[in-house]
C-alpha cells in the first residue's frame, strides 16, 4: 500500500495544478459566464514568459514584431515573476475585452468558438517563439528535498508545496466569495446580471476583473510547477485543462472546495495508475489517464443533471436560425460543376487543396446535422472521423471486406462511438456538453489511437488502406506511377455531394422537423409526442457516421492513417471551421469546407500572397476570432442576415414612395 | 370510466404539497374548467398529469391505462397533450411546421427514408394540420416564424399545436391570458366547437366569464386540493368557492 501513497504524493504537483485551473475556470465563469477552452494555454505563455525571462529575454506575442527583448542576462526570480503576472494580467484583459465582452449576448456556440480561435493562436505562438521546447529548463522555485513521510515513503517535497499554495489561493477566493460584499455582487450576477446594474456595480467591470484574477492565478501556479514538470504547449493547453473542466464541473463552476479537492484528487489518482499498469494484468495501458476525467464528468453530470430543462430555466444556449433547404438544379449541379472543373484542369497542388475542402464539406455536414439541426455540440468530431478510419484499415486490409462494405461498416464503428459519447446528451445541455464531449474524444484519441493493438505499429508502416475499387475499377488517389489521379477528386466531390443532398433532404423532412423542434424547445417538444432522447441520439448517430465517412475518405486519400490527421485540436477548428461556415445549413457546410485549412482558400491565399508557412496555424487562429466576433451567428448567417437587413430596407423604401399617395 | 382519472395525487416541491390528494375526472367529450386562485397548483396539476413533474404519490390513468410514470413524449402520443402558459412554441419552425412537428409521427427508420426521400407533405397529418390552421384561422400566417406574429397570434398557435396531434385530451394552461374580450369570447366558441366535435379539454384560466360559460364541469382548486366541483351554476355559489377568490364568507355570486 505504501507504493500506492508514493505514487498518489508524486501526483500531487498534477493535481494542484489541475486544481488551480479549475479554480481558475470558475472565477472565469462566476464573473462573465464564460467557459474558457483557452485558460490552459493562457496560462501556458505566462510560464514560458517566466522561463524565457530566467534566460534573459522578453518573447514579444505579435507576429511581426522583433522576437525577443534581451536583457542579456538572468532577470533574476521577481522581476520575472512579476513580469510574467503582468503579462498574464494584461493579456487576459485584452482576450476580455476584444473577444469575449463582444461575444456577451451572441449564441454561447460562438464563445466556444472563439476560444478554440484562441487556443489555435496560442499554441501555435508557443511553438513559433519556442521551438527549443525540450531544452527549456526552469530552475527550482519550490524547495525540494526530498521529505520522508513514512518509513518508506520519500517524495520531492515541492508537490507538497504547490498543494499548499493552491489551498491558500483557494482559501482566500473562498473567504472573499463569502465574505466580502464583491463577493456576493459577484456570485450574485452569475445569477442576475440586471440585478447586479440595479445594485449600482458594473457586470463589465466585474467580467473583467474576476477574468484578470482567474488568469494570474492560473499563470502563477504554471510559473511555480514549470520546474517540476516541463513546459509544452500541449500538456498545460489539454493535459491538465481537461482534468480542470471536469473538476469545475463536479462544483458546477459555482462552488470552490468540491472543484479544488475534485482537481487534487483526479491528479494524484491518475499518477496512482502508473502503479496500477503494473500491478494489474487487465488494468489498460493507455488511455486510463485521459479517461479518468471523462468518467468523472459523466458521474458527475448522472448525479447532478437534469433530465429536461425546468420551468426557471432560461435558455442561454441559443443557436443561429435555421433557413429552409434549397434544393434545386443550380444549387446542386453549380458546385459539383466548379470542383470537378478544378480537378480536371488544374494542377496538382489545387487538386490536392479540392480534395481537401470536399472532405472538409463532409466533415462540416455531420456538424450541421449535429448543431445546427439537433442543438448538440461535440468537440470529438475527429475521435470518430478516426476511429472510423483505423477501422476501415482493419477491415479491409486483415478481413479483406471490399469496397462499399468496408467504409460502411467503418462508419457504423464510429457511429456507436458517437452515440456513447452522445449518451450524456440526455442530460446536459449546451456548454457542458461541448467539455463532456471534448473530454470524450481525448479519451478515444489516448485510449484506441495510442494503442499498437488498434492502430498497427507505426514503425512497420502503421494501419495501411488500400486504394477505394468500384466494381474492379480502382478510383484511388495514386496508381502505379500517377501520384495525383483527378478520379479520385471527382469520387470525394461525388461523396460529399451524395451526403450534401441526404443532409438537406433531412432538413425538409419530418424527421428534420422534429430535429429543429427538439433543437427549438425541448419541453414544448416532449410535450408535442416527440421523443427527444430519441431525436438526439438519432443526431449524434448521424453526425458520427457521416463524420466516420469523412475519416474514411483521409484514409483513402494518405493510403494509410495516422492518429496526427485525428487529435484534439483537429476536431476542434472542424467544429470552429463549421461553425464560421454556417453552421445550420448545407451551404454553411460547403462554405466551411471552402475555408478549411489548407483547403480551397487558404492554399488560394498562399497563391495570391506568397507563403504565410509557418504562421498558417496562427493566421487561422486569428481569423477564426475575428470571424465570430464580427459574425456570431456564421458567414452564411451573415450573409443572410444583411440580405433580410436589405430587403426590408427596400420595404420601406417602396412603402415611403408609395406613402406619397396618400 | 372516465377518460382521465385522478386518484389522489400529490406533488410535493421540497417541503411544499403543490398538489395535495387531487381526485379529479374528465368525462370523454366534455370540457372540464380548473380554477383556483395564484398559487393554488393549477399549473402543477397540468405538468403532474403531463408527465413534467413526477406525482409523489397517487396515480393518474388516462384512457384505461395507468400512466402516472410515463414520461411526456409518451403520454402525448397516447393522446395526452398540452400547452403552456409560456407558449413554448418552436421559435425555428413557421407556423405550419410548428403543428406539423407535432402531428407526424416517426418510427425510428423514417430518418433514414427521409434522408433518401423526403417525406411529400400529403398524408394524414398535413391534411389534419391544414384543416386546424382552416379551423383557427391560421392559414394566412401558416408560412411565417412565430417571433414575427402577435401575442394573440401566438396563443393560438400553441393551441392549435396541442391540437395538432389529434389528442383525445388537451389540458390548456391559461389559453385566453392576455386576449382582450372578444378574442377570449372567439376562443370560448372555438374550444367548445372542438370538444362538441369530441375531443375532451381541461381549461385552467383566471377569466372567470370564459371558465363559467363554456365548461360543463368545473373544480377549484386552492391550496392545492379541491375545495368544490360540479356544475358551473352550484359552483359559482359555493361559499368555499368565494371565500377562497374574495376571502370573505360573503354569499355573494362569483360573476
Amino acid at each position: 500500500m505504501t507504493d500506492y501513497l508514493f505514487f498518489l504524493l508524486l501526483g500531487s504537483a498534477a493535481g494542484a495544478i489541475i486544481a488551480a485551473f479549475g479554480l481558475g475556470l470558475l472565477i472565469t465563469h462566476q464573473g462573465s459566464g464564460v467557459v474558457n477552452f483557452a485558460f490552459g494555454a493562457m496560462a501556458t505563455w505566462a510560464g514560458y514568459v517566466y522561463a524565457d525571462l530566467r534566460r534573459g529575454a522578453y518573447p514579444f506575442p505579435i507576429p511581426g514584431l522583433p522576437e525577443r527583448y534581451h536583457f542579456g542576462d538572468d532577470v533574476g526570480f521577481w522581476p520575472a515573476i512579476l513580469l510574467a503576472l503582468a503579462t498574464s494580467a494584461v493579456l487576459s484583459l485584452a482576450v476580455h475585452l476584444l473577444v469575449f465582452r463582444p461575444l456577451a449576448n451572441a449564441p454561447a456556440l460562438a464563445n466556444v468558438v472563439a476560444s478554440i480561435g484562441l487556443l489555435i493562436v496560442i499554441i501555435s505562438l508557443i511553438d513559433q517563439r519556442f521551438t527549443d521546447n525540450a531544452g527549456l529548463r526552469v530552475g527550482p522555485i519550490l524547495p525540494r528535498e526530498p521529505v520522508t513521510i513514512m518509513s518508506d515513503v520519500t517524495v520531492p517535497r515541492d508537490g507538497l508545496w504547490l498543494v499548499g499554495v493552491v489551498l491558500v489561493i483557494a482559501t482566500v477566493v473562498w473567504a472573499l466569495f463569502r465574505f466580502s460584499r464583491l463577493g456576493l455582487v459577484i456570485r450574485g450576477a452569475a445569477e442576475n446580471q440586471k440585478g447586479a446594474v440595479l445594485l449600482g456595480y458594473s457586470p463589465a467591470l466585474l467580467a473583467a476583473g474576476s477574468s484578470v484574477a482567474a488568469s494570474v492565478i492560473g499563470a502563477f501556479i504554471v510559473i511555480l510547477a514549470s520546474p517540476m514538470i516541463q513546459l509544452s504547449s500541449t500538456v498545460f493547453t489539454f493535459g491538465f485543462l481537461i482534468p480542470a473542466l471536469g473538476a469545475a464541473m463536479v462544483g458546477r463552476f459555482r462552488s470552490i472546495w468540491p472543484t479544488v479537492i475534485t482537481g487534487l484528487a483526479i491528479g494524484m489518482v491518475q499518477s496512482s495508475f502508473t502503479k496500477l499498469q503494473g500491478d494489474l494484468s487487465w488494468f489498460p495501458q493507455y488511455g486510463a489517464r485521459a479517461g479518468l476525467p471523462f468518467v468523472v464528468i459523466i458521474v458527475a453530470m448522472v448525479v447532478l443533471g437534469e433530465r429536461l430543462p425546468d420551468r426557471s430555466t432560461v435558455s442561454t444556449w441559443k443557436l443561429p436560425a435555421v433557413p429552409p433547404a434549397k434544393v434545386n438544379a443550380f444549387t446542386v449541379a453549380s458546385p459539383i460543376v466548379i470542383a470537378v472543373a478544378g480537378l480536371l484542369l488544374l494542377g496538382p497542388l489545387w487538386r490536392g487543396a479540392i480534395m481537401t475542402s470536399a472532405i472538409g464539406i463532409v466533415l462540416a455536414l455531420s456538424l450541421v446535422v449535429l448543431t445546427g439541426f439537433g442543438g448538440q455540440t461535440s468537440l470529438a468530431q475527429m475521435a470518430f472521423a478516426g476511429v472510423a478510419a483505423f477501422t476501415l484499415s482493419k477491415l479491409a486490409i486483415e478481413w479483406s471486406i471490399p469496397f462499399p462494405l468496408a467504409p460502411i461498416g467503418a462508419s457504423l464503428v464510429a457511429m456507436v462511438f458517437g452515440v456513447l459519447v452522445g449518451l450524456p446528451a440526455l442530460r446536459v445541455r449546451g456548454t457542458n456538453l461541448a467539455i463532456i464531449t471534448l473530454a470524450g474524444g481525448v479519451a478515444i484519441t489516448e485510449f484506441v489511437f495510442k494503442n499498437p493493438k488498434y492502430v498497427g505499429d507505426a514503425s512497420t508502416g502503421g494501419a495501411q488502406v488500400p486504394n477505394p475499387q468500384l466494381f474492379g475499377w480502382d478510383v484511388g488517389l495514386i496508381l502505379g506511377d500517377h501520384a495525383s489521379r483527378p478520379i479520385f477528386g471527382i469520387f470525394v466531390v461525388v461523396v460529399a455531394a451524395l451526403l450534401a443532398l441526404a443532409v438537406a433532404n433531412i432538413r425538409r423532412s419530418s424527421s428534420g422537423r422534429q430535429m429543429l423542434a427538439a433543437r427549438s424547445n425541448e419541453r414544448a417538444a416532449s410535450s408535442a409526442g416527440i421523443d427527444v432522447a430519441r431525436v438526439k441520439l438519432q443526431v449524434f448517430a448521424v453526425s458520427s457516421f457521416i463524420a466516420g465517412l469523412g475519416g474514411c475518405l483521409i484514409a483513402y486519400r494518405f493510403g494509410s492513417v495516422s492518429d496526427s490527421s485525428f487529435g484534439t485540436i483537429a476536431s476542434l477548428t472542424a467544429l470552429a471551421v463549421a461553425y464560421l461556415g454556417g453552421i445550420t445549413c448545407v451551404s454553411g457546410a460547403v462554405t466551411a469546407g471552402v475555408l478549411a485549412t489548407s483547403g480551397v482558400a487558404f492554399y488560394g491565399l498562399t497563391q495570391a500572397t506568397g507563403s504565410v508557412g509557418q504562421w498558417e496555424a496562427l493566421i487561422g487562429g486569428v481569423l477564426l476570432i475575428v470571424m465570430a466576433v464580427t459574425n456570431p451567428e456564421g458567414i452564411a448567417g451573415g450573409i443572410r442576415a444583411r440580405l433580410a437587413a436589405r430587403a426590408i430596407s427596400d420595404n420601406a423604401a417602396s412603402i415611403n414612395a408609395a406613402g406619397g399617395g396618400f | 370510466m372516465a377518460l382521465l382519472e385522478a386518484r389522489g395525487l400529490s406533488v410535493t416541491y421540497g417541503g411544499v404539497r403543490a398538489n395535495d390528494a387531487i381526485d379529479l375526472d374528465c368525462e370523454a367529450g366534455t370540457l372540464v374548467g380548473l380554477i383556483g386562485p395564484n398559487g393554488a397548483g393549477k399549473t402543477t396539476f397540468i405538468d403532474a398529469i403531463t408527465g413534467f413533474t413526477p406525482a409523489s404519490s397517487g396515480t393518474a390513468s388516462f384512457d384505461g391505462n395507468d400512466i402516472t410514470r410515463a414520461g411526456p413524449s409518451s403520454r402525448a402520443r397516447a393522446g395526452l397533450t398540452r400547452t403552456f402558459q409560456s407558449l413554448e412554441l418552436f421559435e425555428d419552425l413557421t407556423v405550419r411546421d410548428n403543428l406539423l412537428a407535432a402531428a407526424e409521427r416517426l418510427s425510428w427508420y423514417s430518418l433514414f427514408v427521409d434522408a433518401v426521400a423526403p417525406r411529400r407533405r400529403t398524408d394524414r397529418a398535413a391534411e389534419r394540420v391544414e384543416q386546424i390552421l382552416d379551423m383557427m384561422q391560421l392559414s394566412d400566417t401558416a408560412d411565417q416564424m412565430p417571433s414575427e406574429l402577435s401575442h394573440g397570434h401566438r396563443r393560438l398557435i400553441s393551441v392549435a399545436r396541442a391540437f395538432a396531434a389529434d389528442p383525445k385530451l388537451v389540458l390548456l394552461d391559461e389559453p385566453a391570458a392576455g386576449l382582450d374580450t372578444d378574442e377570449s369570447q372567439a376562443l370560448g366558441v372555438l374550444l367548445r366547437r372542438v370538444v362538441d366535435d369530441g375531443m375532451t379539454l381541461l381549461l385552467v384560466d383566471h377569466d372567470m366569464g370564459l371558465v363559467l360559460d363554456v365548461c360543463d364541469q368545473i373544480n377549484v382548486l386552492d391550496f392545492g386540493s379541491i375545495i368544490a366541483s360540479g356544475k358551473p351554476s352550484d359552483v359559482r355559489r359555493d361559499p368555499a368557492v368565494i371565500e377562497a377568490y374574495l376571502g370573505t364568507s360573503d354569499r355573494r355570486d362569483l360573476t
